[in-house]
């Protein structure tokens, strides 16, 4: 009964984000390579997201939270967006459901060795996904952070049917009873929000399978990651390698199993917004703007950070707009940034918990411990340098200047909370480096496969076997 | 062949020892300083005590010349923490031995012991201080005394890399990859092994005038050193299912939380809850220790709990009104005078109350 309802109840955020993805205009016909997995991946993010903002909306107006009133009300504007995108374009979703099936039975195209690789890949996935599944479904919340902060308010809200204030001491002693503490009061409401979803289907408070949202994260990562890349001309099976790495990256899928964090639906989300941002540059389709601003915003809905990661993308979309003078523009941006940092370091400003201060103090040999020595990343970091090195001359060509700089801005954003914030500290006992370096694993994977490709190519270009006369 | 020659230079002391790797575990351990509870197969040391240490010590018995390599496996270790070995030997039974422990990643690196003066005759008893402010609990799982020796050190070696590492508070945060503090890392490995395969694969290619399946070549290359780590991964995570499953499965959701690792402080929470009124009431939750302070908070929503995240403090008496609850779990510094109906907290203003729930080192009171 459980997993019916939860099944169900799942099913909602799946279809609404897809459907809203589906009503929006399009130039071409949704037939593309990768399009269905792109519209399941980035359109559960979107669903799940609009889920929530939909229960901020019930809570804002007074209706208690159940089942009813926020399941109700979205199956309705479901089938509106669904009977929207009918219209738009009759028999296309159909088509391209036939399309995607018939590509993964017949392994895109591929033979012989491609093909074994393929369904080994999948058969990887697939045995991955279900351990990660026991694992979250079986365990009650175990990080430190998921109980001092984020289920925290789960509970609350579960409990009460509705969102009630959190605020640090001060407030809650003038409030007399009127508000809640928790570690971080200041938190956004995305994640525990889901959670108290998952507990109204459940009907009862489980504080396992509560958390089902982060597994459905991971399969919407996998599943963003290859359709996005697939529409960015990766090959299929180079697809499948970007969505074979970032689902086996050791510390996302401990942030599956041991759910209860926001990081890991910050990675999703932003490298589902960067990669609409990249789909709208190279096809300028309404429908990839539309869900790169609604995922920018989620981002900042997700966790604090997310405000600085959705700015990471401006820069890539300035070089995209502005192909000739983007790079110089950027580049005056960042240094503008850099003289802002240092004026506001003067001050002693104190920025979502942490302190922005002069003091530069980066941790390297840590730093270079943890992504290069240890188990977090696997091989990431190593593979990322490489490719770097490799495709140098390409990097900033109109294909791939946008995610260059979107990653280049990303990075220079980790350098500087741990080489100017009291976040320096975390590096060295690894605790926030890994964390925040999750955020931006996935998109560097992206690069990793677009680089490696844009490599390929140029590589065969100049090596390629002339043609027998 | 490169490990091989790696075990060759790496070794301490003869190459060929005849004794074997002792493991002490850390259910050997008694805790003489600050606080520690069970955490499944290791130790989590949860507060130090007044003046700031925390001291685990357990027996021994071995011949210092036969176990030139002490690694302890603990994690969790904040940079700024002073940890010590501390070992005393029948040379010099009155004699206290120390040596700081590098933390590296917040974990404790392995020590050398050959060539140390104070490393002579049978090794007694062995312990471990930490000095430092602990945030989150510091793990041990035990201490590993080492013989060294060139099989030794690919027994070592191999092991690291295959070694369990099962969830624990900071596997959230970072991933090792096998043992907890490795000696050579899996990862540097394998980059250098596939530099080498790609160099002499290029030099053939090179030579036969076949370049242009260098990008193929690099691809399949980095795939397959990703696949033997992430099979190394995926192995540990089957054996982390099996282990989650073993403690939780087939249970709901209150049995797998007297299953945990706070069991005993969720059973409390349980009967606390069942004497709080219905509603929310206000909880001001005070313990030595944040993770203790923590879950007892957690475990008590959607009641409306106060406690300190961060540091060890007590509620102000002014803070507190009449019906609010404060609920005490192993604190020092907390006094009720059952006679008097008073509670004091720490050195401020005695309050009036009354013990609503009392059990060993736990209350829950009701001011009045």
């Amino acid at each position: 009964m459980d997993a019916l309802a939860l099944i169900a109840g799942n099913a909602l955020p799946w279809c609404l984000g897809a459907a809203f993805l589906l009503a929006l205009p399009r130039r071409a016909i949704a037939d593309n390579a990768g399009e269905v997995a792109w519209t399941a991946g980035a359109g559960y993010l979107l669903g799940a997201f609009l889920l929530t903002v939909w229960m901020r909306v019930l809570s804002l107006v007074g209706v208690k939270f159940g089942v009813l009133p926020i399941v109700a009300p979205l199956v309705v504007l479901t089938a509106v967006l669904a009977w929207l995108a009918w219209r738009r374009a009759p028999g296309a979703p159909a088509m391209t459901m036939r399309a995607a099936w018939h590509a993964l039975l017949r392994s895109p195209g591929l033979e012989g060795a491609a093909r074994v690789a393929w369904w080994s890949a999948l058969a990887w996935l697939a045995i991955r996904f279900t351990l990660l599944a026991v694992e979250v479904a079986t365990r009650p919340l175990y990080p430190w952070d998921a109980w001092t902060q984020w289920a925290t308010k789960a509970r609350v809200w579960y409990e009460l049917g509705g969102i009630a204030p959190f605020a640090r001491v001060a407030a809650w002693l003038a409030a007399n009873g009127g508000v809640y503490f928790d570690a971080s009061p200041e938190y956004p409401p995305t994640m525990p929000l889901l959670q108290v979803y998952q507990s109204l289907l459940l009907g009862r408070w489980d504080d396992a399978l509560m958390n089902g949202s982060w597994w459905q994260t991971a399969i919407a990562l996998a599943l963003v990651l290859y359709g996005g890349l697939r529409s960015l001309r990766a090959s299929a099976l180079a697809a499948l390698a970007g969505a074979f790495l970032v689902s086996s990256l050791p510390l996302a899928n401990t942030h599956v199993a041991l759910a209860g964090y926001a990081d890991l639906p910050l990675a999703a989300t932003y490298v589902a917004a960067a990669l609409a941002l990249l789909r709208w540059i190279a096809a300028r389709d309404v429908r990839d703007a539309v869900g790169a601003l609604v995922l920018a915003a989620a981002l900042t809905q997700i966790k604090n950070p997310g405000w600085f990661w959705a700015a990471t993308l401006v820069p890539g979309l300035v070089v995209a707009v502005w192909p000739h003078r983007g790079a110089r523009i950027v580049l005056a941006g960042f240094a503008l940034a850099a003289i802002a940092l240092v004026a506001l370091a003067r001050f002693q400003l104190r920025l979502f918990n942490y302190d922005l201060r002069l003091t530069y103090a980066p941790a390297w040999g840590d730093l270079a411990e943890s992504y290069f020595l240890l188990g977090n990343w696997h091989l990431l970091w190593y593979g990322a340098l490489g490719v770097a090195c490799l495709a140098w001359r390409r990097l900033f060509e109109p294909g791939l200047a946008p995610l260059t700089t979107i990653v280049g801005a990303g990075l220079m954003f980790l350098f500087v909370v741990f080489g100017f914030t009291t976040a320096s500290y975390y590096i060295t006992d690894q605790t926030t480096v890994n964390r925040a370096t999750l955020h931006l694993a996935p998109l560097v994977v992206v690069f990793l496969i677009l680089a490696w490709q844009s490599f390929a190519e140029d590589w065969n270009a100049r090596h390629a076997q002339p043609a027998a006369a | 062949m490169g490990l091989a020659i790696y075990a060759l230079v790496s070794v301490p002391g003869t190459w060929f020892p005849g004794a074997s790797t002792q493991f002490v575990g850390a259910r050997a351990f008694t805790v003489s300083r600050g606080s520690a509870v069970a955490d499944g197969d290791a130790l989590a040391i949860t507060a130090t005590d007044a003046t700031g240490l925390a001291l685990i010590a357990a027996n021994v018995d071995v011949r210092t010349l036969d176990y030139p390599i002490v690694a302890w496996q603990g994690s969790g270790f904040p940079a700024n923490a002073d940890v010590r070995f501390l070992w005393r030997t029948d040379y010099a039974p009155n004699k206290l031995n120390s040596l700081p422990v590098p933390i590296v990643a917040g974990r404790l690196a392995p020590l050398t012991m050959a060539g140390n003066p104070e490393w002579i005759g049978r090794v007694r008893g062995v312990a471990l201080a930490v000095r430092g402010p602990l945030g989150e609990p510091a793990r041990i799982a035990g201490v590993t005394l080492a013989p060294g020796g060139v099989t030794g050190q690919l027994r070592d070696v191999l092991g690291e890399w295959s070694a369990f590492e099962p969830w624990s508070g900071t596997s959230i945060n970072t991933i090792t990859g096998g043992a907890e503090v490795q000696a050579l890392p899996l990862p540097t490995v394998l980059v250098v092994a596939g530099a080498i395969a790609l160099a002499a694969w290029f030099v053939l290619a090179w030579r036969r005038r076949e370049v242009a399946g260098l990008p193929a070549a690099i691809g399949v290359v980095f795939l397959a050193a990703w696949i033997v780590l992430d099979t190394q991964w995926a192995a540990n995570l089957v054996r982390q299912v099996v282990a989650t499953r073993v403690q939780y499965g087939g249970k709901d959701w209150r049995a797998s939380h007297l299953a945990a690792e706070d069991a005993p402080l969720f059973a409390f929470i349980e009967k606390a809850r069942a004497k709080l009124p219905p509603g929310p009431a206000r909880v001001f939750v005070v313990a030595d220790a944040a993770y203790f302070r923590g879950r007892a908070a957690y475990h008590l929503y959607p009641h409306n709990v106060l406690f300190d995240p961060f540091a060890d403090t007590l509620p102000q008496p002014s803070w507190l009104k009449p019906g609010d609850y404060v609920l005490v779990w192993h604190r020092r510094g907390v006094q009720y005078s059952a006679s008097e109906h008073k509670l004091r907290l720490g050195d401020g203003e005695p309050i009036a109350a009354e013990a609503v729930l009392v059990e060993p080192g736990a209350a829950l009171l009701k001011v009045l």
